[in-house]
Parts: C-alpha cells; structure tokens; sequence
C-alpha cells in the first residue's frame, strides 16, 4: 500500500503538539498526582513540562542543523545502522506501550461513564479503524484532520475551565509534602510524558517556513498553560476527595450549579476525551508506522499497521483489562520507558549535534591550512 | 463536381432521414445544390436568404457570385471531408457544378427556452437569469457579464455518437494555466458514446470518479459562475444543459448562497452558522438520538429521559428500526413528489407526512420524539440542497454507527470522514480548503462573510494568478477625496 506522507506546515505541527501534549494528563494524572504530592505536585508538572518543551526546543536545532534530513539519516551518519535500527524500535515499543496506556485509561472512562459496562472489543472496533484509515491516509491528511478539529477541542478545552473555576471550593494548603515525596510521585508518574520524540520521527516531513517556529512553540506553551490550569482546578475542586474522582476533566465539570440550566454540560467534556483519544492513538500509530519503515524498509506499510493492531489488541485483550492494572503498568513499568525519550533520545542528539559541528570546524581548519 | 450524384451520396451517408432536406438548381447548365437538416436549420432564413438571391439571379452563376448572394454572415468554404459534420451542426451546405469548392453557412436554429429564474436557486434580491439548455445563449449570458478580451471560450466535442459541444470559459490572466490545461487534457482523454447532459462530464473529469464526495462546482445562474470565474475558477458549458460545471471545487462553495452577496454581510455570516449547524445536525442528528437511547441514556439530563422513556415506551421497534422506517418512509414519499405532478404530490405528502406519520404515532409504532428527530434532520438537510445527496448518504451511515458503536463511533466517523475528505483533491484544491487547510484570507468568504471592499485578494485554497481585486490605493484616494468633500 502507498502512503503518501507529504510535508506538514508550522501549524499543522504546532496543532498536533498541541493534542498530544494533553496525552493522559487531564483524566487520570491529576488524581494520582494530587495523592501522591499535594498540590505541591503542580511544581512537579511543570517541571517535566520543561523537559517536555526541551524536547522541542532539541527537535529545533536539529532541525536548523539538518533541514531536509531525516533523523533516521541523521543517526545513520553519526552512529551508524546499528544504532539507527535500535532507535527506530526504540521508538515502537515506546509509542506502542503509550498506546496501550492511553487506550487502557480512556477504556475505562468510556466503560464507566458512557457505556455501562460494555466489552473490551466494541472500544476496540471504534478505534482500530479510524486510527488505521488517520494513519494510512498520510500525514498531512492528519495534520488537516487535527486542523479541521483543532477549534473543536480549543472551544471545549476553554468551556471546560470556565465552567471548572466556578467548581472551586476550597483552598488546600501548600508545603504540607515534603520535596523527596513531591519528586518521587513525579518520576512514578512521568509515563504519560516524553511524547514529544514523536517530532524526530516526523523530522524530514515537517516543513517549517522562517519565522515560523514561534507558532510551533505557542502551541505548545498554550498546551502546557491549559494542561496545568486543568490540574490545578481540579486539585482545588476535589482537596479532600480526589481519590474518587479519577476523570479530572469530566469531573471540573460535573457538580458545576451555576451552569445548571444548560443541563450536563459534563457531556462535552467527554466529547474532548473522545476526540483527544482518537487523535492520540492516531499519532502514536503514526509514529510506530514511520519509526516501522526505518526498521524495515523494504516491508509494505499495511505490515506496520497490522503488526500495530495485532500486537496492541494482544496486549490490551490479555494483560491489561482494569484501572489498578493500568495504573501498576503506568507506574512501574513505563516510567522505565521514559528515560529513552527524556535521557538517551536527547544525549545521542546533543552527540549528533556537536559531532556535526566539530566536523564542521575541522573541515574550516584544514581549508584555511590550504 | 457532379452536383446530384453528391447530394445523393451525402443523403445516403444520413441513411436518408426524414429530416433531410435537399434542393437543386439549373442556372444555364450550371447546376447548384443545397443540402441541409430542416429539423435544425432556419427555414425562412434558408429560404429568403439563401435559396431565394440565387434562384432569382439570371446569368451564369460562379462559386465567388454565389458566396456573395448569400445574406448570412456565418459562411466558409469547407472541405468535402467537413460536409456532414457542417450539416449536423445545422449548416447548409451549397454545391456548384462548374466549381470543386463547397460553400457552408450557418443557419442553425431550434426551439429553446428563454433564460427565466432557476428552480434549483431563487433569489429574493439579485438577477433572477438561469443558463438554458443553448449553449449559445449560455455564452451570451456570460459574455454580457464580462465586457473583456480576457474572458477566452475555448471550443471542444465530447462523444463519440453525440459529439456534444463543449466550452470551455475562463478568464485571461485570473484563471491558473495549469488548471487549464489539466482540465483540457481530461476533456481530451474522455473515451465516451455521448454526453448527454453535464452531470456525465462530472465523473470524468473528477480526480477520484469512485468518490461520494461532489469535486466539481455546477450552478445554473450566470451571476455565480461570473463570480466564479472571477476568482479564477474555469466554467465549462455543455451544450443542452442549463448546469455549469466550474473547477477546482471546494466544499465550502455550497455553503455559499447568492443571497448571501445581494444582502448584509452580517446576516450573510449569520445565515453561514446556521448552515453549518444545519448540516452537522442533518448528518448527526438520528445517529446520536439513536446512540443516546441505545446506549448512553445514562448521560441524558433526567427530565429528558423520562420524557424519551415516556414516549417510546409502547413503541415495539429498536430506536434504529423506528428511524430507520421514518427516514425510509421520507424518501419515498421525496422520490414520489419528485416525480408525480405537482397537484398528485401534494395529496401524497399529505397523505405521507400527516395521515401515516400521525396514525403511526397513535398506533404506537413509532414514537413522537423520533418522527421529530427524522423531520428535523430532513429539513436541516435541504438547508444546502446542493449536496442532499452526500448528506442523505451520510446521515444513513451515522444512524448505523449510532446504533451499533454508540457515541464513540460517531465521533470516529466524523473524524474518518473529515480525514478522508482531506485525502480528496481536485485540480489541486484541497477539498475542505479554507477550513482545513486553514487559511484565513479566503474565511473573509468561507463560514464568515465580511463586506466586499475587505476582500481584496484572490482566494488561496485554489490555483489561481494572484491579483489584487480591490486596487488599494484607489480605494484610499477615493476615501481621501470624499472626506475632503465632507
């Protein structure tokens, strides 16, 4: 099957920075972040959020170093083929894994709140499709898709924290945690974070014009600011129950009484959980399928797709079924995960980036020698 | 040339058709034969104009004589091969005996329709003129519009059995080069027995024939097309049909109304949103009623639930069955107004939409609240009739979703759609260009609607030649001298 993955402009990249820094953060994280570390836990968030824009922030300069490269020629020139076929399945494991927690996480809300008790396979049939035909229909059809939804989602997102600040009700206190506790609820929590490599593998397919980079880092400062405000809401809506309130954006907005005339408003946050949710998966295939082809290039892109849907409904069948599953898969294994995307992803760059230069200056040497 | 022996053949080579008409002429042994259609041609013109100055003429008669006593202007010397295409086409071809050349004119002439209000799109303020099925009178509607060298018709024949006129307009200099020359080189590579009507030009010139989705314009008032043309769209008239067809398309062009340019920008922007919204409840509206009842009812507000529970209570179908049968039941009733007499359709619809719509509620098959879901969506579906047939297509799918995988399906579907709509492009316009691609210039004219001097230039979701619309600077002074008036 041939995939045409044209280039993506400065929007369309800023935009599904946008959807995919929200990745299991407004559902689940904030509870157990709130749990584990009070309120002081919102430092911790932004604190990985600063790694997470780092991320950017490398994405960028690797990007003025090697403008119309691709990461997987990039790695081959510095460390060889060996290294660039070990990051590539790096790289599926890792966004596959996120599927697999991302999909675990929304199953629940969707069992618990919107289908009563439905099975496993019928969330399965909604999403394997649309993420397939999102996939296969290219990059920049996603990127127009996530453009097309984009006021959709940044409507809700705005509605929603409206509506949650007249939700606030109490005042918890601050510094009651101490600092080791705040940290290590942050680094047991830190797997729904470190999406942003996807740009790497994305890397020869985003086209961002001069100046343009401003929009790409907006969108993800917006993403950080609201993603942050949603937090915090719910952390100052829920002080003393938060525990049994596991959905933080549907439940900002589920005891709201001034907006009780409109009936429950709560439904369109759920609408966001459901449009984020596709959105997510989709660029995680998207990722697993380009990351795929670097590893075997000579393989059909359909082989990708059905090695994806085959291996991720294995695993979401037979392992994981329940929240305490996804939460002890969230908080034991896939922080693991995480230190290929905030540690050995970002030294190998920074040694791609300072070889390249030290090649460069050599080369400047050995002309003014001649 | 032996004048009878030529008739005759060429009349063989018409298999003799009733239509066929020929007659002779002996000017001192000069022999001249006319040969022509009656059931195409002028009669009186042929007759007055043409056979009358040459029987009346008394001498010897040669070919240059008798070029100049024809009145007509439209007259060509053809060669013999260009006979039978000249006499198709409503020409009366002229024969000489002491001369090898033949002489054509054209004296083409049937009965058509005076250019009135189309059905498809009335206007409350604005032209009420709609393209006929002559492509002629087609061409001066639009060639009244544009007073310019730059408007270029460019002539072809499409079908093999029909040979269909074909005419291709755009604007010089506005309209892209490439888009032209793509379209020509379709138009070129279509293998067909005729064409019958523009709508078969559709699917052929398409860049995805198997899609659901429209990807090219059709309008029938001269006014839109114009407009069109002035953004740099090419119109392409088919002869004996009134619909235009115009590329590249857009989706967002039939979000677009003529009313919509003849009345205030802000109404105009207004009546844009309820069009938009009009269409997402058309598609999505028994799809999420369905998905609600079946599967989500637990997040219906509680006063509407025991509404809905009330209602539906006695009702012996799935909600997917009732609407379904509703739907169903609409469309035939759509399809038999369409094509009874107007007189019989209205007794249909009342019967239809009052008498069973009414008995079936009493009777308890179907319930109140679906009948009013099904109406509404029909209605909101013909809010842009333009694409009823994709709605109507989409609303189907979506009421199968709904019933099937509920509120997360439908959201899928949406995002599949929307996705697969982004794959669609035509002559290099993306199909839900300004939206998606999102670019901002061209929403001044997309589900915004903002006064004519605040869109000065062409839009960009097609291939187009840059120009400014609006001369700025004009514009400027005017306002500089008006207010130094003041």
């Amino acid at each position: 099957m041939r995939v045409i993955d044209r280039n993506l402009n400065a929007w369309q990249t800023g935009i599904l920075i946008f959807i995919l820094l929200f990745a299991n953060k407004i559902i689940v994280l904030p509870s157990l972040l709130f749990e584990g570390a009070g309120l002081e836990s919102i430092f911790m968030l932004v604190f990985v959020f600063m790694f997470e824009i780092g991320l950017i922030w490398l994405f960028y300069i690797l990007k003025k170093r090697y403008p119309n490269k691709s990461f997987a020629s990039v790695l081959q020139k510095h460390f060889g083929e060996g290294v660039k076929v070990l990051f590539f399945a790096a790289f599926c494991i890792f966004f596959l894994s996120k599927a697999v927690l991302l999909y675990n996480v929304t199953y629940i809300f969707f069992r618990n709140l919107i289908y009563k008790d439905t099975s496993n396979f019928l969330i399965l049939f909604c999403f394997l499709p649309i993420i397939n035909h999102l996939a296969i229909s290219g990059l920049r059809a996603l990127g127009r898709t996530a453009q097309m939804f984009f006021p959709v989602i940044a409507g809700i997102l705005i509605f929603c924290l409206v509506v949650g600040i007249f939700g606030i009700d109490s005042r918890p206190l601050l510094f009651s945690n101490s600092f080791e506790s705040v940290v290590l609820t942050g680094l047991r929590h830190i797997a729904p974070f470190g999406d942003m490599i996807f740009l790497f593998a994305f890397m020869d397919k985003i086209e961002v014009k001069k100046g343009q980079w401003k929009v790409i880092f907006s969108f993800a400062g917006a993403a950080t600011i609201l993603i942050v405000a949603v937090n915090l809401i719910f952390m100052l809506s829920y002080t003393y129950t938060s525990f049994m309130h596991p959905y933080a954006i549907f439940e900002i907005m589920s005891f709201v009484k001034e907006f009780g005339g409109l009936g429950r408003i709560d439904i369109i946050s759920m609408v966001l959980i459901i449009v984020f949710a596709y959105f997510h998966l989709a660029i995680y295939l998207k990722t697993f399928m380009l990351s795929f082809h670097q590893i075997f290039p000579k393989i059909d892109n359909i082989y990708s797709i059905l090695t994806f849907d085959f291996v991720f409904v294995v695993i979401v069948t037979f392992f994981i079924v329940n929240l305490e599953t996804a939460v002890v898969y969230g908080e034991q294994i896939l922080p693991w995960i995480a230190i290929f995307s905030f540690l050995i992803l970002p030294v190998f760059v920074f040694v791609a980036l300072l070889s390249g230069r030290r090649k460069k200056k050599t080369k400047f040497s050995l002309e003014a020698a001649e | 040339m032996d004048v009878d022996k030529t008739i005759k053949d060429f009349k063989k080579k018409l298999h003799n058709s009733v239509d066929v008409a020929d007659r002779t002429l002996d000017k001192n042994g000069v022999k001249i034969g006319f040969i022509y259609l009656k059931s195409i041609t002028d009669n009186a013109i042929f007759s007055e104009n043409i056979f009358e100055p040459v029987a009346s003429f008394q001498g010897e008669i040669s070919f240059e004589m008798l070029k100049s006593f024809v009145r007509p202007n439209d007259v060509s010397e053809i060669e013999q091969s260009e006979v039978l295409k000249n006499i198709l086409k409503g020409g009366v071809v002229i024969f000489i005996s002491n001369s090898e050349k033949i002489l054509a004119i054209d004296i083409l002439k049937y009965n058509t329709r005076a250019p009135s209000e189309p059905p498809t799109s009335p206007v409350i303020m604005g032209p009420r003129e709609g393209f006929t099925e002559d492509y002629k009178t087609n061409i001066t509607l639009l060639r009244r519009r544009f007073h310019d060298e730059n408007l270029v018709l460019e002539s072809a024949f499409v079908g093999k059995q029909t040979k269909t006129q074909i005419i291709v307009a755009y604007l010089h200099g506005v309209a892209d080069k490439k888009v032209i020359a793509e379209l020509k080189k379709r138009l070129k590579n279509i293998e067909i027995d005729g064409i019958v009507d523009s709508y078969y030009l559709l699917s052929l010139i398409t860049s995805r024939p198997n899609s659901f989705l429209k990807q090219v314009g059709q309008s029938e008032k001269p006014d839109i097309v114009a407009a069109k043309m002035l953004e740099g769209r090419v119109a392409i008239i088919v002869d004996n049909s009134p619909i235009v067809l115009t590329v590249p398309f857009v989706f967002l062009e039939d979000l677009q109304n003529s009313n919509d340019y003849y009345t205030n920008f802000t109404y105009s922007t207004l009546i844009r949103f309820v069009r938009v919204a009009a269409i997402i409840l058309a598609v999505l509206g028994p799809g999420t009623y369905i998905a609600l009842q079946l599967f989500h009812y637990n997040i219906l507000p509680f006063k509407y639930l025991i509404t809905i529970a009330d209602a539906t209570q006695q009702v012996p179908f799935t909600p997917f069955i009732e609407l379904l049968f509703i739907s169903l039941l609409f469309q035939v009733l759509y399809e038999v107004s369409l094509r009874l007499p107007s007189y019989l359709g209205l007794a249909t619809s009342v019967v239809g939409a009052l008498i069973l719509g009414d008995t079936g509620v009493k009777a308890g098959l179907i319930s109140p609240p679906a009948v009013i879901v099904v109406a509404i969506a029909k209605i909101a579906l013909y809010t842009i009739p333009e694409q009823a047939s994709q709605i109507t297509l989409l609303q189907y799918i979506f009421m199968i979703i709904g019933a099937s995988l509920g509120l997360l399906g439908l959201i899928g579907g949406m995002i599949y759609f929307v996705a697969y709509a982004n794959t669609v492009e035509n002559f290099g316009a993306p199909y839900l260009a300004p939206l998606s691609p999102f670019i901002l210039s061209d929403n001044k004219d997309g589900v915004f609607k903002v006064p004519l001097d605040k869109m000065k230039k062409m839009p960009k979701s097609f291939k187009n030649i840059p120009t400014e619309r609006i001369d700025e600077k004009r514009l400027l002074k005017n306002e500089e001298k008006s207010n130094e008036s003041d």
